[in-house]
């Protein structure tokens, strides 16, 4: 059967992209970044998982306000970059997990998570900007991705609880795919950061850091605030953390934080933390 | 909750604004609307049009443009988004880099 070894919570700001796209690792700017995610990294590369399970959201790129779905899992056995306006990124195209994405999109539609599931559609920085901080893209990606992007950007969103019952969830039908898999759970999103109105350009680092220590410590605290409890502490972008849930629910009950890394240069909060 | 909240009320009203900026995401749209502005915009009205042409960041944003739908257009001007950002706050990107821990991280 398959198995969840580890869970990663990660900010995915668009800048973390381009620091690595343009070799800022020795960059006295953006070192402490990159400082933050080697351990991550390190730990990848030891335990070697099969699939990273990748809770994050498309920034009005790929999914358009014509039809927006709330949940929507990727069951395509390839997932192309996304062009955001500047082409699209120099890194090779993401291998799915076709027959574990079908498994679980049946094994949540059972019980009544009734998301939706794409194909061939490209995947924007919500997923990649975080993933090339930990993983390595030469040869070429060493596992797959099962993709599931979530409404953070058009409210109503998912409520907190909502997420981390679908994360819940999300771990049952991991656990019953037969092949002898190693899965990681990723939750992308913050931290503290808006980007617009009259509050633009708030963080608020003692939230932060509560919300880093409660991610681990006390899920079911974040689980029972609301959307605009989160709106309000951590920034109306901010709030996006709730995919954070999904990625904690599907842990087991036993999964303690290991590392974590904080860094805030600029607009966006961001940090990393690691669950095993 | 923020009225600028990017909620279905706002998203009805930039609807149309937003499928445009979303367009930028296609090579062959940024090149025409580089080229050729107002054959990009033929489907903008004028109010819009003018908006998008004077890169009021503010104004879209007030208007009904989804930030992440501004941040296409951005891109394809080489408009940064912490520019943006002073722009929303009505600072100078000078005056609100002046209040971030790194300045130089962008």
């Amino acid at each position: 059967m398959a198995r969840i070894i580890g869970g990663i919570g990660t900010s995915h700001v668009p800048t973390i992209a381009m620091a690595f796209d343009k070799g800022k690792q020795g960059d006295p700017d953006w070192k402490p970044l990159f400082k933050g995610y080697e351990a991550i990294a390190k730990w990848l590369a030891e335990k070697k998982p099969d699939v990273l399970f990748f809770c994050f959201n498309d920034h009005a790129t790929s999914f358009f306000f014509d039809h927006y779905p709330t949940f929507a899992l990727g069951v395509s056995e390839e997932y192309r970059i996304a062009d955001e306006g500047l082409g699209h990124r120099p890194i090779p195209r993401l291998k799915g997990h076709a027959p574990m994405a079908r498994h679980i999109a049946k094994s949540l539609v059972a019980e009544e998570f009734d998301i939706s599931v794409f194909q061939d559609i490209a995947l924007d920085h919500g997923l990649h900007s975080p993933l090339t901080m930990m993983w390595p893209t030469k040869p070429d990606w060493p596992g797959a991705v099962v993709p599931l992007v979530v409404n953070v950007v058009q409210h109503p969103l998912p409520t907190p609880r909502r997420c981390y019952k679908i994360g819940k969830a999300i771990g049952r039908a991991i656990r019953s795919y037969p092949e002898d898999l190693k899965v990681v759970m990723v939750g992308t999103g913050g931290l503290s950061h808006q980007m617009i109105g009259e509050r633009a350009g708030f963080n608020d680092e003692k939230w932060d850091r509560e919300f880093l220590d409660l991610i681990d410590r006390d899920p079911e605290r974040l689980a029972n605030m609301t959307v605009d409890d989160f709106a309000r502490l951590g920034g109306n972008e901010g709030a996006e953390v709730i995919m954070w849930l999904i990625m904690r629910g599907a842990l087991d009950d036993r999964a303690k934080k290991i590392h974590d890394s904080y860094y805030l240069p600029m607009t966006t909060a961001m940090a990393v933390a690691l669950f095993e | 909750m923020s009225k600028y909240v990017f909620d279905l009320e706002r998203s009805a009203r930039g609807l149309r604004l937003n499928r445009f900026l979303n367009s930028l995401i296609r090579r062959e749209m940024r090149e025409l609307f580089l080229q050729d502005p107002n054959v990009a915009m033929k489907d903008l009205s004028a109010e819009e049009r003018d908006m998008v042409t004077r890169l009021d960041w503010k104004a879209m944003q007030d208007y009904g443009a989804s930030f992440f739908c501004l941040e296409k257009l951005a891109r394809t001007k080489g408009v940064s988004n912490p520019q943006m950002v002073a722009a929303f706050r009505g600072e100078t990107l000078e005056e609100f880099l002046k209040t971030r821990r790194v300045p130089g991280a962008r």
